[in-house]
C-alpha cells in the first residue's frame, strides 16, 4: 500500500486504467490474438486436426496460387464487395436522405427498414430462396409469369446466382446503414441549409457541395464497416445452397465458405488456415485502401 | 437598398399564435434592431422576413413587392447565422463565393467582387485557409462577407454575436456598425442583448410575448419607455420600481412619503413609480424620494452600485466610485422630478 500512495496521480490512474483493462486484455489474448497467431504458423503446416503437424514451409500458398478453386472464389469475393459496399450505400443513403425529410410514420419506416437487419440470416435466407424457386413456387417467378415474362433461372445459373445471393445480403444491412446515415444527416446544422436556401443554390448543390461532404466521416465508417461485412459474407450464401455450398459450380462460394469446406469437410487445416491468412491481408489492404481514399484533409 | 414593412404579421404554429400582428416600417438605410427576451418572437420575425418560415397572416414587404409568397433567394436579402453557418470543408474564398453561387456575374466579376468584400472585412489574407483554422471573429467575419457578397437590399442579423467573447463582442459591434456607416444597406438585427441594441440601432423595437412594446431611437426607448417591461429591459442596472399611488398631490408611496410630479390627478390610483439608478443621487439635489440603509456595494471603478434597503423594498443607485457611502451607512436617495415614471399599475403602460 505503502507503494501506490507513493505514486503520482499519472500514475496512479495509469494502475488503475489497466486494472480494468486487464481482463479485456486477458480475453483478447487468449481468444482472439492467440487462435489468430496460431493461425499464422498452421498456415505452414500440414494438419487434419487430429493428427501430426508437420511443418512444409510455403506449400500452402504455392498451392493455393495454382489452384484454379480459389481464383474463381477469390473473384467472386471481390464481386460480392464490389457490387455490394456501392449499391447498399447508395440505396441507403437515398432511402435515409428522404426518409429524414420524412414526418409522417417515420418512426414506423424506420423500424421497417431496421427490421431485415434483427432478423436471422439464415430464416431470411430461406425465405428468399423460395422466392427465387420456379413457378408454381417461387414468388418472383410467379410475378414474371403472370405479366407474360419467362421465368429466371436465379439460383440455378452460373450467371445470376452471385446478384441472387447478394441481393438479400444487401437488404438485410440497409436497415442499420440507414439508421448510421440518419444520425449522421442529424448533425449537420439546420443553418448550413438555411443559408443555402438565402443563397438560392438548387437542391443538387446542396447535396453535392453540403450534405455529402459533411457527411464523409459517416461515409467512411459505413464503407469500411459494409466491405468488411462483404468480405466474410458465408451465412447468406451457405444457406441459400445448402445442397451445393457455393455452387452452381462455385459460381457463389465466397472465400469464408472455401475456408469452412476445406477446413471441416476436407479437414486440411494447414490449406484453410494458409486462405484465412489471405483473407487477412485482403481485409487489411481493403481497409487501409479506404481509410487512405476517404481521409479528410 | 430598400424600404421594408410588416403588415399585421401574425405567426401560428398549429393552434398557438406566437407573433400577433407586428407592423413595422423600416426605411432605406436605417438599421433596426430588434430586441427582446427569449421566446418573444424577434428572431421568427426575422426567418419570416428571410423565408425561413411561412407567414401565417399579414404581409412582409421589401421594396414595393409583398414577398410572402417568394423564396428566400428572390427576397433580395442576405442572413448572417448565430452559429455562422460557415461550411467548415471549404475555404473562406469558396465561402464567401457561395453566396454567389446562384447569381448571373460573369466569373470574372465573382473573383472582382470576392476580392472586393475581402478588402473591406480585411480578410485578404485569410482567403484560403478552412474555418477550422480561424478565429470566432473572424469566422464571423466570413458569414458577413458571404452575405455582402450579394450586396442584397436588407441585411438580416440573427443573434450573430452570441457566440463570442465580451471583448471580442465590443469589438464586432463596433465593425458592424462601421460597416453598416460604410455600406448603408438596410439592416435588421436581432439580439438578446439590451447594449448590443442600444449601442448599435437607429431605431430600437423591443418585443415580448409576440407584441412589439415600443419602437423608438435608443434614446426614445430609454428616457421615456412606454411601459414598465420596456423601463426594466432597457438600461442596466434596471429601473426601481415603487410601488404607490396617484393622488391629486402627487405620488404616496408604501411608505407614505408624498412625491410631487406632473402626473397629479383627481382620481386615486395604484402606480409604479420607476426611477433609474443613474438619475438618483446621494447629494440631495431634486426632491428626496426615499431614504435607507447601504445594504451591498458593487463597485465597478468609475462608480459604485448600491443596493438601499428602504421601506419601499430594495433601491439599486449609483453612487462614487472613490467615495462611495460605507454598508449599513443611511442615505436619502433624490431625483429630479422629470427623470421619473409613472407607470399604471395594472397594465405597465407609463401615465404622461
Amino acid at each position: 500500500m505503502q507503494f501506490y500512495s507513493n505514486l503520482s496521480i499519472k500514475q496512479k490512474q495509469i494502475v488503475w486504467a489497466w486494472g480494468f483493462l486487464a481482463l479485456p486484455v486477458l480475453f483478447y489474448g487468449i481468444i482472439r490474438f492467440y487462435p489468430t497467431g496460431t493461425a499464422f504458423v498452421i498456415s505452414f503446416q500440414e494438419w487434419n486436426l487430429l493428427g501430426d503437424r508437420t511443418w512444409i514451409g510455403w506449400e500452402n500458398y504455392i498451392e493455393l496460387w495454382n489452384d484454379p478453386v480459389f481464383w474463381k472464389v477469390f473473384v467472386n469475393t471481390f464481386e460480392y464487395l464490389l457490387i455490394g459496399t456501392p449499391l447498399s450505400l447508395v440505396v441507403s443513403f437515398i432511402i435515409a436522405y428522404h426518409l429524414d425529410k420524412l414526418r409522417f410514420m417515420h418512426g414506423f419506416l424506420r423500424m421497417l427498414y431496421f427490421l431485415p437487419f434483427m432478423t436471422s440470416a439464415v430464416a431470411m435466407a430461406w425465405v428468399w430462396r423460395w422466392f427465387y424457386q420456379d413457378v408454381p413456387i417461387g414468388l418472383f417467378n410467379n410475378l414474371l409469369a403472370a405479366i407474360g415474362i419467362p421465368q429466371i433461372a436465379f439460383l440455378n445459373s452460373t450467371t445470376n446466382a452471385l446478384p441472387a445471393v447478394l441481393a438479400p445480403a444487401v437488404w438485410a444491412g440497409l436497415g442499420f446503414q440507414v439508421i448510421i446515415f440518419m444520425a449522421g444527416l442529424r448533425a449537420i446544422p439546420q443553418s448550413y441549409y438555411e443559408a443555402a436556401k438565402i443563397d438560392g443554390v438548387g437542391w443538387w448543390t446542396v447535396l453535392t457541395q453540403i450534405t455529402i461532404p459533411l457527411l464523409r466521416p459517416t461515409i467512411v465508417f459505413i464503407v469500411v464497416f459494409s466491405s468488411i461485412g462483404f468480405l466474410r459474407i458465408f451465412d447468406h450464401v451457405f444457406n441459400m445452397t445448402t445442397n451445393n455450398p457455393g455452387g452452381p459450380l462455385n459460381s457463389t462460394k465466397p472465400l469464408v465458405l472455401m475456408i469452412y469446406d476445406i477446413a471441416f469437410n476436407g479437414f486440411n487445416m494447414g490449406y484453410a488456415a494458409a486462405q484465412t491468412v489471405v483473407l487477412f491481408l485482403i481485409l487489411l489492404l481493403v481497409s487501409l485502401a479506404q481509410l487512405w481514399l476517404l481521409r479528410s484533409d | 437598398m430598400a424600404n421594408l414593412s410588416l403588415r399585421t404579421l401574425t405567426k401560428s404554429y398549429g393552434q398557438t399564435e406566437v407573433l400577433h400582428g407586428i407592423d413595422l416600417d423600416v426605411a432605406d438605410g436605417e438599421f433596426v434592431v430588434f430586441v427582446g427576451p427569449s421566446g418573444c418572437g424577434k428572431s421568427t420575425t426575422l426567418r419570416m422576413i428571410a423565408g425561413l418560415e411561412e407567414v401565417t397572416s399579414g404581409e412582409v414587404v421589401i421594396g414595393d413587392r409583398v414577398v410572402n409568397h417568394l423564396e428566400p433567394k428572390e427576397r433580395d436579402i442576405a442572413m448572417v447565422f448565430q452559429n455562422y453557418a460557415i461550411y467548415p470543408h471549404m475555404s473562406v474564398k469558396k465561402n464567401i463565393a457561395f453566396g454567389l453561387r446562384s447569381s448571373k456575374m460573369s466569373k470574372s466579376d465573382k473573383e472582382a467582387r470576392i476580392t472586393e468584400v475581402a478588402g473591406i472585412l480585411d480578410m485578404t489574407h485569410l482567403l484560403d485557409r478552412k474555418p477550422a483554422q480561424l478565429s470566432g471573429g473572424q469566422r464571423q467575419r466570413v458569414a458577413i462577407g458571404r452575405a455582402m457578397v450579394r450586396n442584397p437590399a436588407v441585411f438580416l442579423f440573427d443573434e450573430p454575436l452570441s457566440n463570442l467573447d465580451a471583448q471580442l463582442r465590443t469589438q464586432m459591434r463596433l465593425e458592424i456598425k462601421k460597416l453598416h456607416q460604410r455600406v448603408g444597406n438596410t439592416i435588421i438585427f436581432v439580439t438578446h442583448d439590451q447594449v448590443e441594441a442600444m449601442t448599435m440601432a437607429d431605431r430600437i423595437v423591443i418585443m415580448k410575448d409576440g407584441h412589439i412594446q415600443q419602437v423608438g431611437t435608443p434614446s426614445e426607448v430609454y428616457h421615456a419607455p412606454a411601459n414598465t417591461f420596456v423601463a426594466q429591459f432597457i438600461g442596466a442596472p434596471s429601473m426601481n420600481m415603487l410601488a404607490g399611488t396617484l393622488t391629486k398631490d402627487g405620488v404616496v408611496l408604501a411608505s407614505g412619503q408624498t412625491i410631487a410630479t406632473q402626473h397629479a390627478n383627481g382620481t386615486a390610483r395604484s402606480i409604479l413609480l420607476g426611477v433609474r439608478p443613474d438619475d438618483l443621487t446621494l447629494e440631495g439635489a431634486g426632491q428626496a424620494i426615499v431614504t435607507g440603509h447601504v445594504a451591498v456595494r458593487e463597485p465597478l471603478g468609475a462608480e459604485t452600485l448600491i443596493y438601499v434597503k428602504t421601506d419601499a423594498g430594495e433601491i439599486i443607485a449609483k453612487a462614487d466610485g472613490r467615495t462611495p457611502p460605507e454598508v449599513g451607512a443611511e442615505v436619502t436617495l433624490s431625483a429630479d422630478g422629470t427623470n421619473l415614471h409613472v407607470f399604471d399599475a395594472d397594465s405597465g403602460a407609463v401615465l404622461r
